[in-house]
């Protein structure tokens, strides 16, 4: 009987130690779309304007992702927002979308900005054996990085894709919907300097 | 049935004992709809919380067809801004500490710590339960905040941690029901359980008004996460681990045996009289330790003078604990001991009455059978037989063991062997001796018909036994009366090891002396070693599914072990 009760801590210790592998229970697996309904975006970017209240652009996706390409879920939480895509040449979590209040540019190069009101830097990290790199759009309250970690050989899809699939909503229109769509009863952040 | 075998008159037999003398009343039948002896109950707590969830399923329902969820979102905010309203500092400081339960890593801690405990107290059912209650609660959660898509409070800061969306609240549902988990696996039921439960409620009290102080939840994600955190491991512990059956109690003991006192004890007593006609004073537990597969009973009954009758109390548990036995055979001996298990406790208790009612009508020492008593349908019956008053155990240094009770041994096998039957538990414990007449009880893994392995088996025991209070020399002179030496020999050449009941293989230690050797020696010649190791399809195929069922078992506990939230 002894041994049985050993056996069974051993099972439950190296279950334990396994078990980092579980899913979060809070990850959302629906997209962020841009423009879920006609009404406006989905709650998944306005849960992700919630994680950075600072942020006065948000992300979201804003067309079909193409073949091959799939959503892998959002993890939307206090301070931070992410979302991931996969992808079947260049594997899971291929392009990771971040939106925080700040974020770590050191290394990177400014390019002229594809988007209104944003800069945008540039930090290859590796070209080979597959590419690796970060590119930051920096806007007022909050900073949107897309990470490849791509396992693929050819990056071009993948760095086109974020610039194609990846979109931002101001976050005055996502205040808007939130007004609109509590009948003007509530507004997505509290006033200005009462920080509740 | 077709008539049995006629006893042989064999020699150093005697005369079987009449049945006791019984006083008995009339037998009542139970009318259609009364409920039985010991109905089967959710509290009405239970029922409360369970109501309480599905009217939360149908407020959501409501709230999806009538698209007013805006009406309970600013209902919401209101009550958050209030809370707003009065922040500070110092208690923003207290807020944050005061959540500190509803955190991953608090919620985390108490799951492994609960794993733990329950493992080391090897309370496995409660710990089944318990994991899945966890499963359930989170995926239910999950699912649940995935489908209404609640996003956090609106136009009020919120302060602390928080994930995902907000209805319902995954760290109140989950902290609840870890909570309720751990009273119902942990805490006695009665004043401690009661005392418990108002401490949950205090500690769910103090998380609640700390999220809403920080609008980390709306005030109707934690009313949804507490209800659904509630009523999940009250339904799941009181249906399937309901207190009559499965106490939590700190005494030692089995926990195959159930509590016989208060309203199962009331019950039983009142299902005597009524299904048997029999006036029982008191049902006290009986020699507890030497059975694991039933709860043994000595029932007074009223008569002149006073008398007992012996009774097994099996369950659904006992079902359960017999599939698992079965498959444990199945697995270690394949085609020797491919079985069928049973698949409800009625089965299970007429297939032992049967047997005990052939074994006697062939005129073997058994128990008078009595009959089956119903407590609770499907789930709880007692099997009534005659009380061996004042039987001892042929182990004890007491009782005499000579001749005729070996004789006797010999002979219920023989009988058993002609009526085609095999005991499958002949160890000391389950042979009794009073006035020089010897009782074969405890026909619980009886088979009809056995295989011819298992009667040769028999056999060996019987001798093994007899020989541990006299000699193998006297017990093989008296055993060539009734078998021959093939049978004998076939006997020792299929029982060894692991084919004797670990009773007999104890004792035969304790003694220090090769009884299974000096058997050997007596017979005029050997037969080559039945292989135990017998392989079948079946053997097969339920090996790889107890494989594949364990290395399931093992990623499930994996995935259940991680963090919660």
């Amino acid at each position: 009987m002894r041994a049985a009760r050993a056996a069974a801590l051993l099972v439950l210790a190296t279950a334990g130690l396994l078990a980092g592998c579980a899913k979060d229970s809070t990850a959302i697996m629906a997209a962020p779309l841009c423009q879920e309904s006609p009404d406006g975006a989905d709650n998944g970017v306005i849960l992700m304007a919630q994680s950075v209240p600072t942020a006065t652009w948000v992300p979201c996706i804003s067309a079909a992702l193409p073949l091959g390409w799939s959503f892998h879920h959002l993890d939307a939480r206090n301070g931070v927002a992410r979302f991931w895509l996969d992808s079947d040449r260049d594997g899971q979590k291929a392009v990771e979308v971040r939106l925080e209040e700040s974020c770590d540019t050191a290394g990177s190069t400014e390019v002229p900005s594809d988007r209104e009101e944003m800069t945008r830097l540039e930090r290859v990290d590796r070209m080979s054996p597959a590419y690796a790199g970060e590119r930051y759009y920096v806007f007022e309250g909050g900073c949107l990085t897309i990470v490849f970690s791509l396992d693929g050989d050819n990056a071009g899809e993948a760095l086109a894709l974020s610039s194609q699939v990846v979109g931002v909503l101001p976050r005055a229109d996502l205040a808007a919907q939130v007004r609109h769509e509590s009948g003007g009863r509530l507004s997505l952040d509290p006033p200005p300097g009462e920080g509740g | 049935m077709a008539t049995l075998p006629p006893a042989v008159a064999a020699t150093g037999t005697v005369a079987r004992p009449d049945p006791p003398a019984l006083r008995r009343v009339g037998r009542r039948r139970r009318p259609s709809g009364e409920p039985p002896p010991l109905p089967r109950h959710l509290n009405a707590s239970g029922k409360w919380w369970l109501a309480a969830s599905g009217l939360v399923v149908l407020v959501w329902v409501a709230v999806a067809v009538t698209g007013s969820a805006s009406l309970f979102d600013a209902a919401d905010t209101r009550i958050l801004q209030a809370f707003a309203g009065i922040r500070s500092a110092p208690l923003t400081r207290v807020a944050l500490i005061a959540g500190a339960l509803a955190t991953p890593i608090a919620v985390y801690l108490l799951w492994l710590a609960n794993f733990a405990v329950l493992i080391v107290i090897r309370r496995w059912r409660h710990l089944f339960v318990w994991i899945g209650i966890g499963i359930v609660v989170v995926a239910l959660g999950s699912t649940l905040l995935t489908v209404l898509q609640r996003p956090r409070p609106y136009e009020v800061e919120l302060i602390g941690r928080w994930a995902g969306y907000s209805m319902p609240s995954l760290p109140i549902t989950v902290l609840t029901a870890f909570l309720v988990s751990t009273l119902y696996s942990l805490v006695p039921a009665g004043r401690y359980r009661t005392i418990g439960k108002w401490a949950i409620c205090g500690i769910l009290v103090v998380t609640a008004l700390s999220r809403l102080y920080l609008a980390q939840d709306h005030p109707t994600d934690i009313a949804a996460g507490a209800i659904l955190g509630v009523a999940v491991p009250l339904a799941a512990f009181r249906m399937l681990t309901p207190n009559d059956v499965f106490p939590v109690t700190y005494r030692r003991g089995r926990t195959a045996h159930l509590d016989v006192t208060g309203i199962r004890g009331e019950a039983i007593i009142r299902a005597l009289q009524d299904q048997l006609g029999l006036l029982a004073t008191s049902v006290k537990p009986f020699n507890l330790e030497g059975s694991g597969g039933s709860t043994p009973l000595r029932i007074a009954v009223k008569g002149d003078p006073e008398t007992h009758v012996f009774g097994k109390l099996y369950a659904a548990t006992h079902v359960r604990s017999d599939r698992w036995y079965k498959l444990g055979r199945t697995l270690l001996y394949g085609r020797l001991e491919d079985e069928q298990p049973f698949h409800s406790v009625r089965r299970l208790v007429q297939y032992e009455d049967y047997v005990l009612r052939v074994l006697s009508d062939a005129g073997l020492p058994v128990a008078h059978p009595l009959g089956i008593v119903e407590i609770t349908p499907e789930r709880e019956y007692l099997l009534v037989n005659e009380f061996f008053e004042g039987a001892r155990e042929i182990g004890e240094a007491e009782v005499e063991v000579d001749d005729a009770i070996i004789d006797q041994g010999l002979w219920a096998v023989r009988r058993m062997w002609e009526i085609g039957m095999a005991h499958r538990d002949i160890k000391p414990a389950n042979l009794m001796v009073r006035h020089g007449t010897l009782f074969v009880i405890d026909t619980t893994f009886a088979e009809v018909p056995p295989s011819p392995w298992r009667q040769a088996v028999d056999l060996a025991n019987m001798m093994l036994v007899l020989g541990l209070r006299t000699s193998a020399e006297r017990v093989y002179a008296r055993a060539r009366r009734l078998f021959s030496d093939e049978e004998i020999a076939e006997a020792f050449a299929a029982t060894r090891g692991l084919t004797m009941p670990s009773q007999l293989r104890r004792m035969l230690r304790q003694q220090g002396k090769d009884l299974h050797g000096d058997f050997l020696r007596l017979l005029p010649y050997r037969l080559p070693p039945v292989r135990i190791q017998l392989w079948s399809w079946r053997r097969v195929v339920l090996s790889i599914a107890t494989l594949v069922g364990a290395l399931l078992g093992f990623l499930v506990l994996i995935s259940v072990l991680g963090q919660p939230l």
